[in-house]
């Protein structure tokens, strides 16, 4: 998914929640349980008492290995069913391959407004296990820290929203609309298992006015929660292949056509290329907004980025490559090369290499105005450039509105459980709301808050040291779970 | 490795009368019902003409096994070789470390009055990309004059050629002043310790000899003409380089800075751009001197000048000579060729390591330590470790005399049967001579005639079209064989 830093502020956070208070509604949820009926007003939930359950959860769901390929997301579907019957929550698991299976469960309300989705993908990307410290599939919880594949994509949204339907029925929350969650398969590269499916095939099972997802989430920098982003925008990717074509040999002769150093030359030049800036709605409105609350030494680059001054726009272009590249993905259709395969045996020059490039489009690029973009950097003949043929998600035909009722929900939430503003952005990874959005569903992607240092050091999504605060993540739960009550309680 | 053939002009020049001759004389000895004795005065000649069925037979044969190494399985070729030998009471006897990868040596007695002379051939083959070939690479498909086949110049024509003169030899019954020795050995392409190594370890007193022939040598086309012959004398010493890049992992829609493809792919860039500095040793000074003498004046202007003190007409031959004959440039300088680039395993993941491959055919007299930190100032990038892998490297040994009496028989057929002048030289690759020569053997490196166009155009030894003209095999097999009955036959 889409990256996006976080923070987490524990220390502060414990500090602001005064001991007789927690256990005040200790009690009160002791109420609740013996006496639902309390639920008609519903009160807080004890967050520090549900912390146990929030990362027993989190770690259950963790500890499934749903790499993808090859996937088996139906160790987490079934899990969850399992967790949801238990709680008498009806659910439901839809399969285009029994080892791929999806979850929909559905809280019922009083069909006064359409229904909520809450969604989280069960799949996880592939991993390198030789370059973890603790094993990838293990949830190690270290200095504060769960480590695991799928800490920060996508099992955070997953728990959030499994904790919130638990949550929702424990209380008995009354509602006005239906709150669906749905659990889905093969978001990383596979999605016709999963949301394309889902699309095609069961729509009306999942078929809701507003959808949350992964995306967005809170931003901490030095460790201090700074803002909160909502993704409401997100960039289309698109994979381009390099095809070095040359004259295979004996390595003991080297030959100018060699197709690894042609592909190599070609893989440099688009590396160190950087494609024009081009800023959109949402993107300014973001790039603005951090301006005004970012410290002084930082808020100059993101004004200087804004600016028409060539100029002063390189030099803070730079400056965000190299300090806060998730910005500068923001600015452009970014270009990572992302494999380089070529060559089977040290003494044969190999008569062709392969490279693939991962595009981030612009939702305005025009694809084929950018591979011509790119051809006139690789500028050598030896190399082919082509997009490839890989699940490309629809552009989203609606943009997730600002002034709805669920972007104010959210500023309002993350006003109150982050203290931060919360600003529009448009995710450089793809997510699955986007076929959602193409059918007209107002989408909004949150998630846990991370560090904005955490990429850069190696701890980002996809790498090889994934990881979330453990208080981020019981934060994250009661984010999610008050943004679903405020937009689905009977009122 | 160079070589030529002109077998059109060669069958012309024969005259038919002698051929009639010979003809006759082969009948007669088919109707005597065993060969006549060798008549060391008379110098009777095997019939040829007659011989290429055969020859085509057994070179067909060994080249339909697949001995791709790795795994090797030159088990398959020693089972044909020794079949081969039994039929024809040759003594023979094989020897393995591992039985899929063994050796054969069939040994013909002399009078010993002369200390034995060594033939050797390699029966194991580099791997293909199956999917490159035109022809399958072990159909041996006979298409247009030539064989194409995995092994047709490396070295299954000197295995061949090997194997025709032992078989003829004890056909023609020829009298020996010395034992000759025929030796398929495994491994030669990067395995030698079940070969060679294994061979001069565990079983020197089988192949002990004086002289010894192996591949590295032959006669070079250009535009369809043998030209010189050449018969290696001495070789660079091969030594892989591993370029190893880290960087920092993460999604791919966020560019890093840090990408270790991106770094690895700038470093590889670098090196295949760059040309080590030009060095001469005797060999290669008479070899371009020589070439300089009996080339055409537009062409030996280019190795005249690579010869020169001026650094700017240098640069400029060798520039020519990289561009048109890759092998001459290779045999000025240790040579640099890229030949595996691999990294990443996703296409939306930015892995955190990318290596790359060098394979580096040093100068017998380069300083390895040295040349390791030339290549590392030629990446000047931190990001990216050069190192020496572990691997089999083979001994330096003094070149080959050029005053000795194999030499100069093999100069006496050149001129015989090529009617080309004879020039020492370096090859480019390691043969396993390397071996023996420390052991104090002089080894000489022969060869079939190829087309010196063959390389650059793609149809040299370990490209996808790897092939030989028939005639150059029959022509090479002759030469083979004369050469050794020259240094062999009682007197």
């Amino acid at each position: 998914m889409s990256v996006i830093s976080w923070s987490a502020r524990l220390s502060a956070e414990r500090r602001r929640f005064p001991k007789r208070l927690a256990l005040l509604s200790k009690g009160v949820i002791a109420a609740i349980l013996i006496a639902p009926l309390f639920a008609q007003t519903p009160s807080q939930p004890d967050w520090k008492a549900l912390e146990p359950e929030m990362m027993q959860q989190f770690q259950a769901v963790l500890r499934f290995d749903t790499r993808n390929p090859p996937g088996n997301e139906h160790l987490v579907a079934d899990y969850l069913k399992g967790v949801f019957d238990k709680a008498g929550i009806p659910a439901q698991i839809f399969a285009l391959d029994a080892n791929r299976s999806n979850v929909v469960a559905r809280l019922k309300g009083n069909g006064k407004k359409k229904p909520i989705l809450i969604l989280g993908h069960s799949d996880v990307v592939t991993v390198d296990e030789a370059k973890w410290k603790f094993p990838p599939f293990s949830a190690t919880r270290d200095g504060g820290w769960v480590y695991a594949r799928g800490t920060v994509d996508d099992k955070d949204n997953l728990t959030g929203g499994l904790m919130t339907m638990l949550l929702l029925k424990r209380y008995n929350v009354p509602l006005d609309r239906d709150v669906i969650f749905m659990s889905e398969a093969g978001e990383e590269g596979s999605s016709n298992f999963g949301m394309q499916f889902m699309v095609n095939q069961h729509y009306p099972e999942i078929e809701s006015e507003y959808c949350l997802a992964e995306g967005g989430g809170a931003i901490r920098i030095g460790g201090v929660a700074k803002y909160t982003t909502v993704e409401t925008l997100e960039k289309i990717p698109r994979g381009i292949e390099l095809v070095a074509h040359g004259i295979s040999g004996h390595g003991s002769i080297p030959l100018k056509s060699n197709a690894i150093v042609h592909l190599a030359g070609a893989v440099a030049r688009v590396g160190e290329w950087r494609p024009e800036i081009r800023f959109n709605e949402t993107t300014g409105t973001y790039f603005r907004g951090l301006a005004q609350i970012a410290a002084p030494e930082n808020a100059k680059y993101y004004r200087d980025v804004l600016s028409t001054d060539p100029k002063l726009r390189a030099a803070a272009d730079q400056w965000l490559f190299e300090n806060e590249p998730l910005h500068s993905s923001m600015l452009r259709t970014s270009v990572s090369p992302n494999i380089f395969a070529g060559g089977y045996r040290s003494n044969v020059i190999p008569s062709e290499a392969k490279a693939t490039l991962d595009v981030r489009a612009l939702p305005d690029e025009d694809p084929v105005k950018f591979l011509e973009q790119v051809k006139k950097v690789v500028n050598d003949p030896a190399v082919d450039v082509h997009f490839t043929s890989q699940n490309i998600r629809p552009a989203s035909a609606f943009d997730a509105r600002l002034d709805s009722e669920p972007y104010k929900v959210l500023e309002a939430a993350a006003k109150r459980v982050y203290d931060t503003i919360t600003l529009p952005t448009m995710s450089t990874g793809a997510t699955d709301m986007a076929p959602l959005r193409a059918r007209g569903v107002q989408c909004f992607g949150i998630g846990a808050a991370i560090d904005m240092e955490d990429g850069p050091k190696g701890f980002g999504m996809h790498s090889d040291q994934e990881r979330l605060l453990e208080t981020e993540l019981y934060r994250f739960v009661r984010y999610n779970y008050e943004v679903v009550v405020d937009l689905a309680r009977a009122k | 490795m160079v070589r030529s053939a002109k077998a059109l002009a060669e069958r012309r020049r024969s005259p038919r009368r002698l051929a009639l001759l010979l003809w006759l004389a082969a009948l007669v000895a088919m109707q005597a019902q065993q060969p006549a004795p060798f008549d060391s005065a008379q110098g009777r000649q095997p019939d040829w003409r007659a011989a290429e069925d055969e020859i085509m037979r057994h070179y067909q044969a060994v080249l339909r096994l697949d001995t791709t190494n790795p795994p090797g399985n030159e088990h398959l070729a020693v089972e044909y070789l020794k079949q081969v030998f039994d039929a024809e009471n040759i003594p023979s006897q094989v020897f393995a470390l591992d039985p899929n990868r063994s050796n054969i040596v069939a040994r013909l007695k002399g009078n010993g009055k002369k200390r034995p002379l060594l033939i050797m051939g390699h029966t194991d083959d580099v791997t293909v990309d199956a999917s490159k070939w035109k022809f399958p690479p072990f159909s041996a498909t006979r298409d247009g004059g030539y064989v194409y086949a995995r092994g047709t110049i490396d070295d299954k024509d000197n295995l061949t050629a090997g194997l025709m003169t032992m078989v003829m030899l004890k056909r023609m019954q020829v009298p020996l002043d010395r034992d000759v020795i025929f030796l398929a050995e495994s491994g030669e392409e990067g395995n030698s310790n079940f070969g060679i190594q294994f061979m001069v370890a565990q079983h020197f007193d089988q192949i002990d000899a004086e002289y010894c022939f192996a591949e590295g040598g032959g006669v070079t086309r250009i535009g369809g003409e043998a030209r010189f012959a050449t018969v290696q004398a001495t070789e660079k010493i091969p030594r892989g380089i591993e370029l190893t890049a880290r960087g920092i992992s993460g999604h791919g829609s966020i560019p890093l800075k840090s990408n270790a493809i991106v770094h690895l792919a700038a470093a590889v860039a670098r090196v295949g751009e760059w040309r080590p500095e030009v060095r001469f040793n005797e060999t290669t000074g008479t070899y371009f001197r020589g070439l300089a003498a009996i080339s055409p004046p537009d062409v030996a202007a280019h190795y005249r000048d690579v010869l020169s003190s001026d650094p700017k007409v240098r640069a400029a031959a060798d520039d020519w000579l990289a561009e048109h004959e890759p092998q001459h440039a290779s045999m000025l300088r240790t040579s640099v060729s890229p030949n595996i680039f691999t990294g990443g395993y996703r296409s939306n993941v930015i892995p955190s390591e990318a290596k790359a491959t060098l394979d580096v055919r040093m100068l017998p007299d380069e300083d390895p330590a040295r040349f390791l930190e030339q290549v590392k100032r030629v990446i000047n990038d931190p990001a990216v470790d050069a190192h020496f892998p572990s691997q089999n490297t083979r001994p330096p040994a003094p070149a080959a005399r050029q005053d000795s009496e194999p030499f100069k028989a093999i100069e006496a057929a050149n001129t015989r049967i090529y009617n080309v002048p004879t020039l020492p030289t370096m090859s480019t690759f390691a043969t396993d001579m390397a071996q023996l020569r420390a052991k104090g053997m002089q080894c000489y490196g022969i060869g079939p005639a190829v087309d010196l166009e063959d390389g650059p155009k793609g149809f040299g030894m370990h490209s996808d079209q790897e092939r030989l003209l028939e005639a150059e095999l029959y022509r090479f097999v002759r030469f083979n064989y004369e050469v050794v009955v020259d240094l062999s036959r009682a007197r």
